[in-house]
């Protein structure tokens, strides 16, 4: 196989977060992340670390699907902790291997950069799993609105994000069928010489887009047909209201962002 | 049956006359390529659509049939000509009323051929909800119309599913509930079951007629012509006119029009014609029902049982095989389990199954794409598996896969050339051929594939079956002796599907094995060995005569499969009182059921030719 990339998809459950209205998910979990990246001692980092299990638990996704979709992300992560051990050279020597020594603050950093990084993922990875593509794209419509005043084109910016991410696995897919038929034909896609490799990658690029192509030609006609026209007219199958438990929820994002400033 | 259609038909026009739901009137659209200027896409064609009606849309690919039903839902404005929709006059001599085109809207559906294409997120029920909620219904009410429809494409235990993970046949059905949730008085269904198994095909039709029979117009735009048989009204486009016009029963009477504008004739009518060339009296006939009717004027004789026909497995070496073989994507489901096949050398294998089967996965397995989980899979004897996962690894299947070819469905998506030879050439090119070897192998594929005015072309701007018979040169020009083909058929017209059948039996003649992939028994009859896999495990493995026979048909439909056309004949003309059992022995294809007819049957005039 040459590729095989996760989907970060849909899973449909029945938990508190499946239920919470896209908009307050969206922006506590934007707050979350983006107060993560503000870590930096092991009080805060234990406090981050406990609210994100906790978040998981209750989500009722299994873990396993979590890491499925955040895989590619950790391999990066690991190098980025592998060279903050080796080259932070500030702080106590721990130990010395040849040229390289180890330091307290080089363990710290390779601990701590890539835990706020994988936390900021796993959040924003169960944001996108619990939520679907057309509840994405109506809390972008409802939280773009403003956009749509000055005359920019807000509607069309959520659903456009929506599709998106609704046609990634569609494009996935294509891209290992079609890699697969040109592997046939002895494309060297995964290995070779460099010039027949970049011959191989240049045929199924352009295979790819011809594809892609016909998939939003495809698209138009379908939204065409369904009598989208992107205004704030449409009504919704399940209206966005906020509930009493995006309250809590918009509390408890508080709380752990208060906690933090408390830590620091 | 054609009778009760015409009279249903001639009631619908009287009731209305004069206001017809869709209609357009002298339209053309011109559209501009590479290499002419003015082609017609549509030339002055007339067409009206009244409410109650299911109108059959056939033509050739090419002929303008997708433009038709773009125009006739409202997603297309022609440049000349009136179109009126639902009451609104949207155009006016190719003037356009953008409002009146946007009102007209909200009332017709389309439901075209690529169902993952259609669904717009992740959740059937949200998806059936869309077209609802941008027409502006209120919640409670799009809640009651989703649940409505999905009652009526028998989905309802999938509200909460995810598309993608549906079969081809449930995705087009949601595809068609999220059409109706929107109530709309006509809805156009564009090839809907092109890519679809048989099973998946009847319940479209079956969903369709029920809509008529409700009172919506429905026009349907399709490839086989069985299927318009049941519709009331059929037209024929040929290079963006209609052709013919008329009721299923006088448009397939036109006999020697119909090869020409690319269509097939139905099975009666084929079988027919096969009497008809073995010397029975047979005049032409289109309708099973008429065609019964004259067999019963001829005088039968009884026969004896005809021979079987050898019902051996062919022996030869192995070229692919898999033993004990077991597979899975996903830990929780087995896509493979327990699987062992052989392919001897030379042979015509088919591999059947309805959709999510592990037909495809075995294919891809067969092809050293992916490796087994258990088991081994052993291409001329090797083992897929002996270079493990590594570099080592990939160049060992690298070096398999080079050995046989592999044509994935729908080929044509893999087209990126500039030229049709250059996109031929990119296999023989890869293998590090000389240039003349390369020039040869491109010629020579372009020849079996009769692609020779197509040379320079640009693959894009070729028709979808030539499409496709070039993805298939481009598999062919690194010579394989061993073509593994997933669906080679699908979506195809009748004439790309001929050309692939010629194409196949001639390169099977040749000495090169071919494994193909199908949802057509007819296909599967034609070959030498039949695997059938259900459930991902191989539920039967022998010749087209052990397994469509009369003793598995239960079972066979039971798996979403079914008989070959022919032996479906064979047990209706014996239910029908005709024949004994057992006196037409089990025919399947079509020659094979004329022969043991003409056996059966003798003309009257012959046996007792004194009396006349």
């Amino acid at each position: 196989m040459a590729v095989k990339i996760s989907l970060r998809q849909y899973i449909s459950g029945d938990s508190w977060l499946h239920h919470l209205d896209p908009r307050s998910k969206l922006c506590c979990g934007l707050i979350f992340v983006i107060a993560a990246f503000t870590v930096v001692t092991l009080e805060q980092l234990i406090l981050a670390l406990t609210c994100t299990t906790a978040i998981l638990i209750s989500s009722k996704i299994s873990p396993r699907a979590v890491l499925r979709s955040i895989h590619p992300a950790l391999a990066l992560l690991a190098i980025l902790g592998l060279f903050n051990l080796f080259f932070i050279k500030t702080g106590t020597v721990l130990l010395t291997l040849g040229s390289a020594h180890i330091t307290s603050h080089g363990v710290w950093a390779a601990i701590l950069y890539p835990t706020r990084f994988a936390i900021a993922l796993v959040v924003g990875s169960l944001t996108t799993l619990t939520t679907t593509p057309t509840a994405i794209a109506d809390a972008f419509d409802s939280l773009l609105s403003p956009l749509s005043h000055i005359g920019l084109p807000g509607h069309e910016i959520a659903m456009v994000l929506a599709l998106m991410l609704r046609f990634i696995p569609t494009l996935i897919d294509d891209v290992q069928t079609i890699s697969e038929a040109q592997e046939s034909r002895g494309a060297a896609l995964s290995s070779g010489k460099m010039g027949l490799r970049i011959q191989a990658v240049t045929a199924l690029l352009v295979a790819l887009f011809a594809s892609a192509l016909r998939h939003a030609n495809n698209l138009s006609r379908a939204l065409d047909a369904r009598c989208y026209e992107g205004n704030a007219q449409r009504t919704h199958l399940h209206p966005l209201r906020f509930q009493h438990h995006d309250l809590i929820c918009a509390i408890l994002t508080c709380s752990f962002v208060a906690a933090l400033i408390y830590l620091a | 049956m054609a009778k009760a259609f015409t009279s249903n038909n001639t009631l619908v026009k009287q009731s209305s006359q004069g206001d017809a739901l869709l209609a357009a009137h002298h339209v053309s659209l011109i559209y501009d390529d590479a290499h002419n200027k003015n082609n017609y896409a549509l030339d002055n064609i007339s067409i009206e659509l009244h409410a109650a009606e299911r109108l059959c849309i056939l033509g050739a690919n090419g002929s303008g049939k997708s433009t038709l039903a773009s125009v006739l839902c409202g997603l297309l404005a022609p440049d000349t000509g009136d179109v009126r929709l639902l009451g609104e006059q949207v155009c006016q001599n190719g003037k356009i009323d953008l409002e009146a085109y946007r009102r007209a809207r909200r009332g017709i559906g389309l439901v075209f051929q690529n169902p993952g294409d259609q669904i717009v997120t992740s959740v059937v029920a949200e998806d059936v909800a869309f077209g609802p909620e941008n027409l502006g219904v209120p919640s409670d009410e799009i809640a009651a119309r989703v649940e409505r429809e999905l009652h009526r494409v028998a989905l309802d235990a999938y509200a909460d599913a995810d598309p993608r993970r549906l079969s081809g046949g449930q995705q087009q059905r949601v595809a068609i509930a999220g059409a109706l949730a929107m109530e709309p008085q006509a809805i156009i269904f564009d090839e809907p079951g092109a890519l679809l198994d048989v099973r998946g095909r009847r319940s479209i039709l079956h969903v369709m007629d029920r809509l008529r029979d409700a009172g919506v117009a429905v026009a349907h735009i399709t490839h086989y012509m069985e299927e318009a048989l049941g519709a009331d009204r059929v037209v024929v486009l040929d290079h963006g006119k209609i052709a013919l016009e008329g009721t299923p029963a006088e448009i397939f009477s036109q006999k020697n029009n119909l090869a020409a504008l690319g269509l097939e004739w139905p099975f009666a009518a084929r079988l027919a014609r096969k009497l008809r060339e073995r010397g029975l009296p047979i005049p032409w006939v289109s309708t099973d029902k008429e065609l019964l009717a004259e067999l019963g004027k001829l005088k039968s004789i009884s026969v004896a049982s005809p021979a079987k026909n050898s019902t051996t497995v062919p022996q030869a070496a192995s070229v692919l095989a898999a033993q004990q073989l077991s597979f899975s994507y996903t830990p929780q489901h087995k896509a493979l389990e327990n699987i062992t096949i052989t392919i001897p050398a030379g042979s015509r294998v088919s591999i059947v199954g309805q959709t999510g089967s592990g037909k495809s996965t075995l294919l891809r397995l067969l092809c050293a794409l992916e490796l087994p989980d258990e088991g081994k899979i052993l291409i001329y004897g090797q083992d897929s598996a002996s270079g493990g996962q590594g570099r080592r690894g990939r160049a060992w299947r690298a070096k398999l896969r080079s050995r046989v070819g592999y044509v994935m469905q729908r080929p044509e998506r893999q087209l990126f050339a500039n030229t049709v030879a250059e996109d031929i050439a990119f296999g023989p090119s890869n293998q590090g051929l000389s240039v003349q070897e390369v020039q040869k192998r491109v010629e020579e594929a372009i020849e079996i594939c009769g692609l020779q005015d197509k040379r320079t072309a640009s693959p894009f701007e070729l028709s979808g079956g030539q499409q496709r018979l070039c993805a298939i040169a481009g598999v062919l020009a690194t010579k394989p002796k061993v073509l593994v083909l997933d669906e080679p058929t699908a979506g195809l017209d009748p004439h790309g599907r001929q050309e692939l059948y010629r194409l196949l039996s001639l390169l099977n003649a040749q000495g090169v094995t071919i494994v193909q992939v199908t949802h057509s028994i007819n296909d599967a009859a034609n070959s030498q060995i039949v695997y059938v896999l259900n459930q991902s495990h191989l539920l039967a493995a022998s010749t087209p005569q052990e397994i469509f026979c009369r003793a598995n048909q239960q079972e066979l439909r039971s798996c979403g499969l079914g008989l070959p056309l022919a032996l479906q004949w064979a047990i209706k003309l014996e239910e029908a009182g005709f024949i004994q059992a057992d006196e037409l022995g089990q025919p399947l294809t079509i020659d094979e059921l004329a022969d043991s007819l003409a056996s059966k049957y003798v003309a009257k005039e012959a046996h007792d030719g004194s009396q006349n």
